[in-house]
């Protein structure tokens, strides 16, 4: 009989034959979930101690927790659609704890909330709105899975997500019906068994699949590593990195088993996209996979069987991986230490990378010309030399010092300095900061080269440093902090915006820039707006398609501009073909490896390119003439 | 089959030398000293050669105390354990004088082959690898590009001028000069290094007795800076005539 007063019917009593069997049915269900639980709780728990990790800065940590975890932020925001109806899906299942625990507990007579009492009726009531949502988001989740099928979800259809989408939906409707029956009637009492069966068949699948992500991943996210990919420190003399299952850590297997197969980390890896092998999302399903087949403390190569060498090799360390995961997986720690595991016990066989680690060894810069070079352009641009008294250090990296378009770069930012009447100089003596073997794991010549700038540095008691270049910035600032202490250091974008209103300034219409967001300013440093300033003193400034957080690699990354012919596409040429079809005049960058990619990329194109130029390069051109110190003016 | 490479540790080619005050060295504290880039190549030749049949690599290297660097790189690539010469002041000896000290140390270890670079890249006489053969009465073969062991010995590739290459066939135990470039270096590793340090050194001393040098070192000098320009005058037919017309007479590069 459909009753109308829409108060949630239960039960009144239930015969000891059906408190038994519930017990029964609780019991079994409680332990099928902790038989495949347990063991993976053990996996996690019998792997190594994280080196380096301690559970500080806990405010953060309740933040990020607050944000990813309870208010979905970055499963809202990277994917709106799916991304809400998850929410409503993960809302609706916060807001049922209490309804399921009452539900179950009133089969044993010992219900605590009232139906017809205030705070059960209310609490029932607002229940029901997250029931509705929660089954109109999986509703959703189950049409986009089966009929939209977006290809990031894989190939295959998984008809496990589809059984947990119909146990979701049931839940929620077995739910709901009994608002429009009557307790005591043989529908109520049908829903309510209904309800408790789909509750006790949902438990123990979960261990048992991806939705593993819905007990794990709330302490992923609250353990993660402090920093955007941040590179655990090796400890001891047998930590190379991530050799064997022994050096998997309890972190990278928590992360490991958290993962929701969502396919994000594929959608926006650059090597993904232009047919590597690469997959970010299979690399942790490998590392996964290893776990339940050998285990952690085991000393079966982790490289292999499970995951190939030669995709490891392929990430550009763009991070849009690590920066796009919801359930708080960080890839890049990662990646970077299968790479450590293979170049630290030399394992890792590639006559460009041995070739680049050689030059590195001995001499000073990543692309292999002779120290004598970088002297020749400081004083053929008459660069001023760091003596302590000025200002700024200016840091010229590998680019600056040596390749001609970073070189251009470097002059340009020189003149900008000098109109702002900004003392700086440049040091005598510079070696490559180590990114390039950092991100391809080679410790040893990293270490080598933090410790000998570091010690250039303090020798010339250098206070401030400002670079044109990303990867500088980053491994400076964050990855030396292993060896010593780096003095501050910003990018030229930053400092420009600062001065934003003494630069030269051009009418919005004198030319459209499409702006690049490097990954190592972006998603490493988190400075979107800074570079957009400066450029908008030069002309109207637009976002290509995928911009900021979401902007796509230039492909130089990781060490890779480096390691000769990639294969599949070229990560620089999609790039660059998404910028130019923008239709801006100009194509503005603020890294020189990215500007150097661009223009092989743009050189190798049939159809007219715009031009390309740094942020630096932007200003400096409208500097008024007369102000120009550049050698060659002051001769004339 | 037991290797032994000797190794010269040389200043890095980034270096910015400045002549010392006696006028025939130079000025050691401004530079960095690094792997003679040929026995670098010497040293992976030997490890490879002990990859594919067995036995030992040992690294021979005479100099002062900063020589440890250099001897601890080629134990981290892979050889097996090292001999340290103290020497002092070895950029005052001739060639002969350095081969018998290198001489004095390999003899006791009875090696099948002896290999070191063609030359070093700081004097770069070409010399002592060839001496060396000569006091320790073992055949030789300089510049070589590539070795292979063969039932009765080795199969050597060598470099002629020209882009020519000789192949010979030499009987063991032998002495080698390896030419850069016949194969690809192996990079230094983590490990490696780790590994090195529980590899033997063993420190000798060099012998006192190194015989009255066959040569003297008179001076060294700086090279001076030559670098000319030449404007072409005239109209463009005319001078990419005189400019062809000097690219083949006076530069010789057409």
């Amino acid at each position: 009989m459909l009753s109308l007063s829409f108060t949630l019917a239960e039960p009144e009593t239930f015969a000891l034959w059906e408190k038994i069997l519930l017990a029964a049915l609780i019991i079994a269900s409680a332990a099928l979930f902790w038989r495949r639980f347990g063991v993976v709780l053990d996996r996690i728990l019998k792997s190594k101690k994280d080196p380096g990790f301690h559970l500080g800065n806990l405010g953060l940590r309740v933040w990020d927790f607050v944000s990813e975890v309870i208010m979905q932020s970055k499963v809202i925001k990277q994917r709106p659609l799916p991304g809400l109806a998850h929410a409503l899906v993960f809302w609706g299942f916060c807001a049922f704890a209490l309804v399921t625990l009452n539900h179950l507990a009133s089969g044993f007579g010992v219900g605590f909330l009232s139906p017809v009492g205030t705070f059960g009726r209310f609490y029932f009531w607002l229940a029901a709105v997250f029931a509705l949502a929660c089954a109109a988001g999986i509703l959703g989740l189950f049409l986009r899975r089966f009929f939209v099928r977006p290809r990031w979800l894989g190939k295959k259809l998984s008809y496990e997500s589809g059984f947990i989408a119909f146990l979701i939906f049931a839940l929620m409707i077995t739910y709901l019906a009994a608002f429009f029956t009557t307790d005591d009637t043989p529908a109520a009492r049908t829903l309510w068994w209904a309800h408790t069966l789909c509750l006790l068949t949902f438990l123990p699948i979960i261990p048992h699949t991806k939705h593993l992500h819905l007990v794990l991943s709330p302490a992923t996210v609250f353990l993660s590593r402090e920093g955007f990919s941040a590179i655990p420190p090796l400890v001891g003399d047998e930590d190379f990195g991530l050799v064997a299952g022994q050096d998997l850590t309890q972190i990278v297997s928590l992360q490991a088993y958290s993962c929701v197969e969502c396919g994000r980390c594929s959608e926006h890896c650059p090597a993904t996209n232009t047919g590597k092998i690469l997959n970010p999302k299979e690399i942790i399903l490998g590392v996964r996979a290893y776990l339940n087949d050998i285990g952690p403390r085991t000393e079966e190569p982790l490289l292999g069987k499970y995951n190939s060498q030669e995709a490891v090799f392929q990430c550009t360390t763009c991070g849009s991986c690590e920066f796009q995961c919801p359930v708080g997986i960080e890839h890049l720690p990662i990646l970077v230490g299968l790479r450590r595991g293979a170049v630290n016990t030399g394992t890792w066989e590639d006559d460009y990378g041995a070739k680049l680690f050689n030059q590195l060894e001995r001499g000073s810069n990543a692309l292999g010309i002779g120290a004598a070079e970088r002297d020749k352009f400081i004083q053929k641009e008459a660069l001023p030399i760091f003596d302590g008294s000025q200002e700024y250090c200016l840091w010229l990296g590998c680019m600056g010092g040596y390749d001609p378009k970073g070189r251009e770069i470097v002059a340009a930012f020189a003149r900008v300095m000098r109109h702002l009447g900004t003392s700086f100089g440049v040091l005598r003596k510079e070696k490559c900061t180590g990114d390039p073997v950092r991100r391809l794991g080679n410790d040893l010549v990293f270490q080598q080269l933090a410790e000998a700038n570091l010690e250039i540095l303090a020798q010339s008691k250098v206070k401030k440093i400002v670079t044109i270049c990303p990867h500088c910035v980053r491994t400076i600032q964050e990855d030396w902090k292993a060896y010593g202490t780096p003095p501050p250091i910003e990018h030229h974008s930053e400092f420009l915006a600062r001065y934003a209103d003494r630069l030269p300034k051009q009418s919005p219409d004198h030319e459209t820039i499409a702006f690049h967001d490097p990954c190592y300013l972006g998603r490493y440093r988190n400075v979107y707006d800074e570079p957009r300033a400066v450029a908008a003193t030069a002309g109207k400034v637009i976002d290509p398609p995928r911009a900021r957080e979401r902007s796509f690699c230039c492909g130089a990354g990781g060490g890779l501009v480096f390691l000769g012919e990639e294969t599949g596409e070229r990560v620089s040429q999609v790039r660059a073909k998404e910028l130019v079809d923008t239709g801006a005049t100009t194509i503005g960058t603020a890294c020189p490896f990215c500007n150097s990619m661009f223009r092989d990329a743009l050189g190798a194109s049939n159809e007219p390119a715009p031009q390309l130029l740094d942020i630096a390069q932007l200003v400096a051109r409208s500097l008024p003439t007369d102000q120009h110190s550049s050698p060659e003016s002051l001769k004339k | 089959m037991k290797i032994i490479v000797a190794i010269k540790q040389v200043p890095e080619r980034d270096a910015q030398v400045r002549i010392d005050s006696g006028g025939k060295w130079i000025e050691e504290a401004d530079v960095q000293f690094g792997m003679n880039e040929s026995d670098a190549y010497a040293l992976e030749e030997g490890l490879q050669l002990k990859e594919k049949h067995g036995g030992e690599v040992v690294v021979l290297s005479a100099g002062p105390e900063r020589v440890g660097t250099t001897i601890r790189e080629a134990l981290a690539k892979g050889a097996d354990r090292a001999i340290h010469v103290n020497a002092d002041n070895l950029h005052a000896l001739d060639a002969l004088a350095v081969a018998r000290i290198l001489a004095e140390a390999i003899k006791p270890e009875s090696p099948d082959l002896v290999l070191t670079g063609l030359q070093s890249d700081d004097i770069g006489l070409g010399q002592t690898g060839v001496i060396l053969a000569e006091l320790l009465g073992m055949p030789h073969a300089s510049l070589i590009l590539t070795v292979e062991k063969t039932d009765s010995g080795l199969k050597v590739k060598r470099e002629l001028e020209g882009g020519w290459f000789q192949n010979i066939e030499m009987p063991l135990p032998a002495v080698l000069t390896i030419q850069s470039g016949g194969n690809k270096l192996r990079y230094a590793t983590l490990m490696g290094i780790k590994r090195a340090k529980t590899k033997e050194v063993r420190r000798v001393d060099a012998p006192q007795s190194a015989g009255a040098p066959s040569s003297l070192l008179d001076g060294i000098s700086v090279p001076k800076k030559q670098r000319s320009t030449q404007m072409i005058d005239g109209d463009a037919r005319q001078a990419a005539a005189t400019l062809v017309e000097k690219l083949k007479f006076e530069a010789r590069i057409l």
